[in-house]
């Protein structure tokens, strides 16, 4: 007995140089993870503020700030109007979808889901692009249906798409706090007389109000950030997206871009810090009670003015979504010629001669992102939930920052942040992963943080109980368990990176073009055609990925269960 | 009977929950369904409650047959385990919500809850909001709001079963005292033997989805119909006289 005890002690001193290697290692880790946190995320934002105060000596000056008040205040103002009537529209739309999705059962909510799955994974652009070829000046609905001359390209169309396009995450935010209700408040509402739409007015909505602010608030920065939609269908109406979009892509005025993103940056932040506070309220609505997950049992069509409300504006969003995909798909396969329509596979052949090689750039692009930021995540989730680094919460803040800030800042900081060295990277396919990266980690992070709740933290005491050191732990506890979350991870990463427009945008060389800045120059040169091949594959090859994806963890699932 | 349910059976997906359960309750009764976990006795409540339907049998109430009408529909509410009161609105606004739909106005509904709150002792508490007051506070206000109605029938669910033992018997006292008060009738689901005999007027003992005894708590410890019953009252012994009656109980744990 003396003996074997003695053997396990010696075998522990054999094994300390390694531990200690190891709490170096360790150390280092963290030192890169958060080192390249402030880097990559505080560093560009801090280079735009400081920029924007820059006169061409080198000295301090407001006169980007004078000039932008002068030249861009009315782009400003209809930044401001756009993003209040889109925030309110979205928010409608995306209630009234959440509720229907969360109410219906069977096929219906099986199509619905699929709608939204695909309306998620589409590159932006695509609606813009529905919009021209459905309700345009030559629209298949608008001209040849209807026989209506009329403009497309205003306030309104930019309002509308907007409020459109942002539906679905909103949607698929609130139909998650929806399903997480506590079901016991509607059992003691219906307990003591109400009808399912007192139930609806007094108990539902009310519990939901912190998920339906966080709607407004994010479709409002959404649409002061989004430069894409008012370049594409805004015609001669500016904001100040698409006006900062002009200056850097037309001017490369970066000193006057700058001044123009602090008018974007400062609310967005300020936007940022309120969205924390209400995530948490939301949380705690989600938290109250996760036992007896039973689904809200709301007959809409019972619910009174709201309910029916909800099922038409949920329908029309549907409609719109069905002709606005079907419309895609066949823009691509459809030529003109004597005003008939007429099946060619023309564009096709033009696609596969001249725009693989972006496509190809992308998935590659997006292949690497998704394995490196899903990696990032995981470790910084580790490092965050579990362990005690120091100024955790400023880290955590700066990491979720990347999420409300609009693309153009994101963009043009990294311009001004790696233009000179010691960090000379743009130009290289580094910069643009980069960007990517850190603009998804706040997802990814949030993913990997909510697997990780679910390993108990005793697990992870008893194998240091047995001997095993911080790595042990890691290894043989902690990621095992974020298996699952590995999977969601990466295919959140990959659709997004496939899709993503916003900062990359500014950083991409023109040698290096990615399928979805071929698709943005396509709608904007009115190659709708083409635009609609690019978009289709886009889809076709993210929704392939997906699957795959799904299907490897069912396997691995199966195995698990075997 | 006040109260009547008749061969009532329910089943979840084949698997059968409940089975020909016949039960009767006088009016201003106090009827505890005891069991233990999985015994079918909340399953029991929800139907008389209107949350689930039986697949065969009747529910009848005050001499009409309610086992068709939906939760709002029905004479009767509940006070739920974890309460279920709504976490947006204050006390007062919680304990009146069912005013309502009776067509109560706003005063006259804010008066009666006041009422209602200082007779469950929280008078001064009105306007908290209900995250903001203790569980057995909690415990009050899901009770007013369930009387405040004036049911023809409360039901409770393991009501005290978030409470710490001190807590549970004191609400224990107030429940019996405020139910003799209103002449309410009750209908108690617990797996807390003591709890049962204590409070009930009838106890109603279920094992596997069947009623197994039914009868008064001096009947149930005199004479439980099997072992079952005997195991579950926490009867160690029972010493048998020669002409078959009862003659000594010995609970367990204590000496002859």
């Amino acid at each position: 007995m003396e003996r074997l005890s003695n053997n396990y002690w010696k075998g522990a001193s054999k094994d300390a140089p390694f531990r200690s290697a190891g709490l170096l290692a360790d150390k280092a880790l963290l030192t890169v993870l958060l080192g390249s946190i402030c880097v990559f995320v505080l560093w560009p934002m801090v280079c735009i503020a400081l920029r924007s105060f820059r006169d061409s000596g080198g000295g301090f000056t407001l006169d980007q700030y004078r000039g932008v008040w002068h030249t861009y205040g009315r782009s400003l103002g209809n930044s401001l109007f756009v993003g209040a009537l889109t925030a309110f529209f979205c928010t409608l739309l995306s209630v009234a979808v959440a509720l229907v999705l969360t109410t219906s059962r069977g096929w219906a909510r099986a199509l619905l889901m699929g709608v939204l799955l695909i309306t998620m994974v589409s590159p932006p652009f695509v609606s813009s692009l529905a919009y021209i070829q459905l309700y345009g000046r030559r629209g298949w609905i608008t001209y040849r249906l209807l026989g209506l001359r009329w403009s497309p390209y205003n306030q309104w169309g930019v309002i509308w798409m907007q409020s459109v396009s942002f539906v679905p995450l909103n949607a698929m935010f609130l139909q998650g706090i929806l399903s997480k209700l506590d079901t016991g408040s509607i059992r003691a509402a219906r307990d003591l007389g109400a009808s399912p739409a007192c139930i609806l007015r007094d108990v539902v909505l009310p519990l939901i109000r912190p998920g339906i602010l966080v709607s407004l608030l994010l479709s409002f920065i959404r649409s002061m950030a989004d430069f894409g939609t008012p370049t594409i269908i805004g015609g001669r109406f500016n904001t100040i997206a698409s006006d900062i979009y002009l200056k850097l892509i037309g001017y490369s005025d970066l000193e006057m871009s700058a001044a123009m993103n602090m008018f974007l940056m400062a609310p967005s932040i300020a936007a940022f810090f309120l969205y924390r506070r209400l995530m948490r309220q939301c949380n705690a609505i989600t938290a109250a009670r996760q036992d007896r997950q039973a689904a809200l049992d709301l007959p809409l069509s019972r619910c009174g003015g709201v309910g029916i409300l909800a099922i038409l504006v949920s329908g029309l969003f549907f409609l719109m979504m069905a002709l606005q995909y079907a419309c895609i798909f066949l823009t691509g396969f459809l030529k003109v010629s004597q005003g008939a329509y007429a099946f060619t596979l023309q564009y096709w052949e033009q696609l596969m001669k001249y725009n693989l090689t972006s496509l190809w750039r992308s998935v590659g692009y997006a292949l690497t992102v998704s394995l490196a930021g899903t990696l990032f995540a995981m470790l910084f989730a580790y490092y965050m939930e579990r362990r005690q680094v120091a100024g955790r919460s400023f880290f955590d803040c700066l990491v979720t920052l990347p999420y409300m800030l609009p693309g153009t800042c994101f963009g043009i900081g990294y311009i001004l942040a790696f233009n000179a060295p010691p960090l000379r990277l743009t130009g290289t396919a580094v910069i643009v992963m980069a960007n990517m990266l850190f603009k998804q980690l706040p997802t990814a992070t949030k993913l990997c943080s909510a697997a990780l709740t679910q390993i108990p933290v005793s697990q992870e005491l008893a194998v240091r109980d047995l001997g095993g050191g911080h790595w042990s732990g890691l290894r043989d506890v902690i990621l095992p368990g974020l298996r699952p979350a590995f999977l969601s991870c990466f295919v959140y990463n990959f659709s997004s990176s496939m899709t993503t427009a916003g900062a990359v945008i500014f950083l991409i060389d023109p040698g290096r073009q990615l399928a979805v800045f071929r698709l943005f120059d396509a709608v904007y040169q009115g190659e709708y055609a083409i635009a609609s091949l690019i978009a289709t594959c886009i889809i076709a090859i993210v929704l392939a990925v997906e699957a795959l994806a799904y299907l490897i963890t069912m396997k691995a699932g199966s195995r698990h269960v075997s | 009977m006040y109260l009547e349910l008749k061969h009532i059976h329910k089943s979840f997906g084949g698997r059968p929950v409940v089975q020909d359960l016949s039960l009767g309750l006088d009016r201003g009764g106090l009827l505890c369904i005891l069991g233990s976990s999985g015994c079918g006795k909340t399953t029991t409540l929800n139907m008389i409650g209107g949350f689930l339907s039986p697949d065969a049998g009747q529910i009848l109430l005050d001499g009409e047959d309610i086992t068709a009408s939906p939760p709002e529909g029905r004479p009767v509410s509940t006070v739920f385990q974890s309460y279920s009161l709504f976490p947006h609105m204050t006390v007062l606004e919680n304990v009146i919500y069912g005013l309502k739909f009776r067509g109560v106005k706003r005063g006259p509904a804010r008066e009666k809850g006041r009422r209602y709150l200082e007779m469950v002792g929280l008078a001064e508490y009105a306007n908290a909001r209900v995250y903001e007051i203790s569980g057995g506070q909690q415990q009050r206000v899901a009770l007013a709001r369930a009387l405040i109605v004036e049911p023809k029938l409360c039901l409770l669910d393991e009501p005290f079963s978030n409470l710490d033992a001190a807590l549970r018997f004191r609400m224990r006292e107030e429940l019996k005292g405020l139910q003799r008060e209103l002449g309410m009738t009750m209908v108690f689901v617990t797996h807390d033997q003591e709890e049962a005999l204590h409070l009930a007027d009838r106890v109603a003992i279920m094992d596997q989805g069947f009623l197994v005894q039914e009868g008064s708590p001096l009947e149930l410890y005199r004479c439980p119909a099997s072992s079952f019953v005997a195991d579950f009252l926490n009867l160690d012994q029972l010493v048998w006289g020669e002409d078959g009656t009862l003659m000594k109980i010995i609970k367990k744990g204590e000496d002859f």
